[in-house]
């Protein structure tokens, strides 16, 4: 018998079609996971479940929640449900809590909303349900405020929130992609461990299916506002019936064909790189003791080497990374790239030349008032003699041709452009100058797992190509490795291991790389044909 | 919470310190001899300088500044030019008008704007949304001194409600006074509610909007709920800056209201100090407002702590 | 859409009227002419004449050359130093120069317009100088401070980022990648501060701080209006509906602009 029984959902907003006959079972006890890329209407459906639509919606099919209509219910009836029979957990923890109430307050909000508890009772209730996700009496007390907690723990709060009146439906839209892998393993094995105690059902919304395949029982596949494919998680992953699931599954665990790496010239060194900041004031002469972001980091790339750099927010990956690009004034150590040191301000043109950058945000990384051509050609800026009129338009076409793009793109407005050919604009940019080695911080990060998928086949080619060289910086794991010759590991400051990337992954020796590989979700191996 | 209280009153007392530098350097650089200007053309250079030994302007600039301020300090201004009186007594007298005036326009502005604004927002795009927009539009564009000719035409002149200008004095009983306040204070206040509570409206839409308020809804908070509960007071924090450049600007407001409605206040001694170069009078109204500007930033940075709890921790 | 229109409308008769007062005007406003002082609106006279017998219509248009001319000016100072102040304290964000900007703005938050012009008038007599003087100055912090906050989230952006890998420096970057993308909210801010601009020079000239007699403004023609308010009601409407259609106008204006130029409003609505 099923919990949540929805029926040709069908949902348009201001005439614009976003979910079409949608249909989902979610049974007591069970988490469906339901996968799509962005725009496949997916937070939508969740949406749709609680009638929290933005205004200007249109909504046909039934939504059942326990033998109730709620497609039917009124607002006020609904608000009964919502939070009481419902619960809903959101992407961002950073922003999903009142930053001006205690999570004390948020939490018992919801019980005295419903259950009409006295305050004090509320908060006794409030403190067992925040001891039961994890959040103990005398680390975190009631009056904490969400500023003084970190993103997972944040998201425990809301998660507290949401299951305070033990509802029988929970649903989790990306509750763990904005959250570092060992955070995300806590986060999931949390949601499970309260949908078994609570017998409650759960919907898991999420665009990584190697998070579904690892907690979801059953799976709910869905592109362009449809459920293309839906079934218990292990069946629908060893048949992939429909081709789509196929697609996307290809897509996630892609590996770009790569000849080995061969030499051991090397062409960036940095030796006991070392970065610290000002403790912040105490007072008005006090000061805290200095934070160290870098902590004397040494490492080699060579010549035509694919290296990368993985590590969980607040590593200090990011300011090695700015520091390499000179950006960042270093405290001790240097930084060299074929011998020329690169020191934040002073860095020579003609090392600045040898080295380029793809960030990781499609959006952000463009002037949005400037044309390609421009864009692309930013770099000349570093050339003495930059090439113009016939030869500059060769360049830039012939670096957008690289990159799978057309000359005639080169007159188009950036917002023209979707998300993965912004990425390619991005490398077009990074390859006009023909540089020795480019910093790809986070690169595809961003991005969908198909255009993801292209994106790397795309870099695995330049390699060849140009004889470029990679530091690929990145928080995820499988990315790093399908890409990486060989991959360092970064925490707190320090490296803490080094390697082959295949003998990284197959034989961590670092406990913090072993937990790292461990909280990574995997995708199952795929069931021949 | 002490901790920031401290650092913004120390910031309060930088300002202070270099605002009545300033001050007392625009004052300094004015041309000819204030004992000259007082005595007339036809004064003996010996009662001249005996004058300037009298008000201390034989001194060097270092010296005078010192003694003016540690005097302000201990509540001597020194003693006007033109009337030869205590310049405290005659600013303490006239403040007793502006500073009331400025307040009581601040209160009337802001139970003003708080519940239009938030009728508005809480009923986006409706009549009464639209209207609210409008109004408010209308409101800002209405200079407020000509706005308070219009009162005088209407309720003191016409209906005869009211007086058309004067002050009885507090001496006459407080609501004598409040009753010759309120044509000048409305007018000041219209115009600066018709801001606020735009910005009000504006704030809590924006607030609306953010993910928390979502959040909420799925507790089951209805609309109106999450407005009061949540809302509400996440949009106060941009609403509060605005307060505190508004009471700048109906002190000023003020000054010039003065002389529609014949208040002997702040404004109007001013203006006669000008008029009569009495500098002396000139250097503390100014230094006097300037303070009351700088002490309500003060008290709204101390606002914004008991509002953000982000605020009371880290700085 | 309609508000830009509408507002722009408004804003620009009056300019106009501005504009064809240096050529003509239907009377002279410096003649005084006793026999037909305080003509109410109509026949010769469409808005009626004041107690010296000028022409309304020729005041206001005058009166409007002064306000906008004032307004206008200061505006300029307020973006003239603002903006590369801000611009400045943006690109060396936390530094001592940032601090120095940021505590002299607030140091001059601290002087509301009409005290500055107190001042200048204290020190060099009332003129339209003053007051030109007196607005441009308190409209600098502003200026500064929309520059730097809008400034400020762009320098984190990527394509900054990217344009300093490209080895461009701060000051190259201010201009060629800051300044374009703040140019929107300036152009908004500064019609807004026009209309405040109008506003202020109103008051001050009512009060006796701004352009001086013989020139008609329209602060000062409501200051003389006032005594004759009971009989003569026209001479105070006159000006004050002037001052409230041009500044509404010009609000207006500036609604329409943001919501045209605002990326996030275009976006919502396409």
């Amino acid at each position: 018998m099923s919990l949540l029984r929805v029926r040709g959902l069908t949902v348009a907003i201001h005439g614009t079609p976003i979910l079409r006959e949608v249909s989902l079972d979610v049974a007591p006890g069970r988490i469906l996971g339901v996968i799509g890329e962005s725009g496949s209407g997916k937070s939508m459906t969740a949406l749709s479940v609680m009638r929290l639509l933005p205004s200007g919606a249109e909504v046909s099919g039934t939504v059942r929640l326990d033998g109730q209509v709620l497609t039917d219910f009124s607002e006020r009836r609904m608000r009964a449900v919502r939070g009481a029979q419902v619960g809903m957990v959101f992407q961002e923890p950073m922003t999903a809590l009142n930053p001006l109430q205690t999570i004390g307050d948020q939490v018992s909000e919801t019980l005295r909303l419903h259950d009409g508890l006295s305050p004090r009772l509320a908060r006794a209730r409030a403190r067992e349900v925040l001891d039961r996700v994890g959040l103990p009496d005398p680390e975190f007390p009631l009056g904490r405020y969400p500023h003084e907690l970190s993103g997972g723990q944040r998201q425990r709060v809301v998660i507290a929130m949401a299951i305070a009146r033990r509802p029988k439906l929970l649903i989790a839209d990306e509750p763990t992609t904005a959250l570092d892998v060992t955070t995300q393993a806590q986060i999931l094995a949390l949601i499970r461990r309260l949908v078994d105690e609570d017998g409650m059902g759960a919907i898991l919304i999420t665009h990584d299916l190697a998070v579904v395949s690892g907690v979801a029982d059953d799976v709910a596949i869905m592109r362009a506002g449809e459920v293309v494919e839906a079934g218990p998680t292990a069946e629908v992953f060893a048949h992939m019936r429909h081709p789509y699931t196929r697609a996307l599954f290809d897509a996630s665990g892609h590996h770009p064909d790569r000849p080995p790496h061969e030499g051991d010239v090397p062409l960036l060194q940095v030796e006991g790189a070392v970065r610290r900041y000002p403790g912040r004031r105490l007072g008005l002469w006090g000061r805290a003791a200095p934070k160290v972001a870098v902590d004397g980091v040494s490492f080699n790339l060579r010549h035509g080497e694919n290296l990368g750099l993985v590590g969980e927010s607040g590593c200090g990956k990011s300011t090695l990374t700015r520091a390499i690009l000179g950006l960042e004034p270093l405290q001790g150590g240097r930084i060299a790239l074929d011998g020329a040191p690169i020191v934040a301000g002073a860095v020579s043109v003609a090392a600045r030349a040898r080295l380029q950058v793809v960030f990781q945000d499609p959006y952000g990384s463009f002037n949005p008032r400037h044309r390609v051509a421009r864009l692309v050609t930013e770099p000349f800026h570093l050339l003495d003699r930059p090439p113009t009129g016939p030869a500059r338009d060769i360049a830039v076409a012939e670096a957008l041709e690289a990159v799978g793009l057309q000359a005639s793109d080169a007159r188009k407005h950036i917002h023209e452009f979707s998300g993965g050919q912004r990425q390619r604009i991005a490398i077009a940019r990074a390859l006009i100058i023909k540089p020795s080695l480019i910093v790809l911080d986070e690169a595809v990060s961003a991005l969908d797992v198909q255009v993801r998928a292209q994106i790397l086949d795309l870099l695995a080619d330049l390699t060849e190509r140009y004889r470029l060289s990679y530091l690929f910086i990145s928080h995820d794991l499988h990315v790093v490795r399908r890409i990486t010759d060989r991959v360092l590991v970064m925490k707190e400051g320090r490296i803490v291991e080094e390697g082959p990337t295949e003998a990284v992954f197959a034989n961590p020796t670092h406990a913090y790389t072993r937990s790292l590989l461990a909280a990574t979700p995997v995708l199952p191996t795929r069931a021949a044909g | 919470m002490l901790r920031y209280g401290l650092r913004r009153a120390a910031s309060m007392l930088v300002s202070l310190a270099v605002a009545s530098v300033v001050i007392f350097c625009a004052i300094e650089v004015v041309p000819g001899d204030p004992a000259q200007y007082m005595l007339g053309l036809n004064a003996s250079p010996d009662t001249v300088a005996a004058l300037r030994a009298e008000l201390g302007l034989d001194q060097q600039p270092v010296t005078r500044y010192m003694s003016w301020i540690t005097g302000m300090l201990r509540g001597d201004f020194g003693i006007s030019y033109t009337y030869r009186t205590p310049v405290a007594q005659m600013v303490a007298d006239r403040l007793w008008i502006s500073l009331p005036l400025a307040l009581y326009a601040l209160i009337l502005s802001t139970a003003i704007a708080f519940p239009v604004g938030i009728m508005a927002a809480a009923r986006r795009g409706s009549v009464v949304d639209m209207g609210v927009i409008g109004a408010t539009q209308l409101g800002i564009a209405v200079p407020n001194f000509w706005f308070a000719m219009i009162l005088v035409v209407i309720f003191a002149i016409n209906l005869g409600w009211f007086s058309a200008g004067g002050f009885p004095g507090w001496e006459g009983g407080l609501l004598a006074g409040i009753k010759a306040l309120t044509l000048p204070a409305i007018a000041l206040a219209l115009p600066q509610a018709s801001i606020l509570a735009r910005v009000m409206r504006s704030a809590l839409i924006d607030t609306l909007g953010e993910d928390f308020v979502r959040t909420a809804r799925a507790k089951g908070l209805s609309r109106r709920q999450v407005l009061w509960r949540h809302a509400l007071r996440n949009a106060l924090i941009p609403v509060l800056t605005i307060i505190g450049l508004q009471f700048s600007f109906l002190l000023a407001g003020a000054i010039i209201i003065e002389n529609v409605f014949y208040l002997p206040g702040l404004g109007r001694l001013v203006f006669q100090a000008i008029a009569a170069r009495d500098l002396i009078v000139v250097e503390s109204v100014v230094m006097l407002l300037v303070f009351a500007v700088i002490l309500v930033t003060f008290l709204v940075d101390l606002a914004y702590a008991w509002v953000d709890p982000r605020l009371r921790g880290a700085r | 859409m309609r508000a830009l229109v509408l507002g722009g409308l408004l804003a620009a008769v009056f300019v106009a009227a501005a504009a064809v007062s240096f050529v003509w005007t239907p009377g002279d406003v410096t003649a005084v002419d006793i026999a037909n002082r305080l003509q109410p609106p109509g026949g010769s006279y469409p808005l009626g004449t004041d107690h010296f017998g000028r022409d309304l219509v020729s005041m206001v248009m005058v009166g409007a050359r002064v306000s906008i001319a004032v307004a206008l000016v200061a505006v300029g100072i307020g973006m003239g130093l603002g903006v590369p102040l801000g611009l400045a304290a943006a690109a060396t964000r936390g530094s001592w120069l940032d601090e120095v900007i940021m505590r002299g703005n607030d140091l001059v938050f601290a002087f509301p317009a009409l005290l500055i012009a107190i001042l200048i008038t204290a020190v060099f007599g009332p003129s339209a100088l003053n007051a030109i003087i007196a607005i441009g100055i308190f409209n600098v912090p502003v200026f500064a401070r929309v520059t730097r906050g809008a400034a400020l989230s762009l320098w984190t952006r990527e394509f900054i980022l990217a344009a300093r890998v490209a080895g461009k420096g701060r000051i190259r970057i201010s201009v060629e990648h800051i300044l374009p993308n703040v140019a929107n909210l300036l152009i908004v801010q500064g019609t807004i501060q026009f209309s405040l601009g109008i506003l202020a020079e109103a008051g001050l000239s009512y009060v006796g701080l701004g352009a001086q007699p013989p020139t008609p403004s329209w602060g000062r023609m409501l200051a003389e209006a006032q005594t004759m308010i009971s009989f003569a009601p026209h001479l105070a409407l006159v000006p004050g509906l002037s001052i409230v259609l041009m500044v509404l106008g010009l609000n207006l204006m500036g609604d329409g602009l943001r919501d045209l130029l605002d990326p996030r409003v275009r976006k919502a609505r396409a």
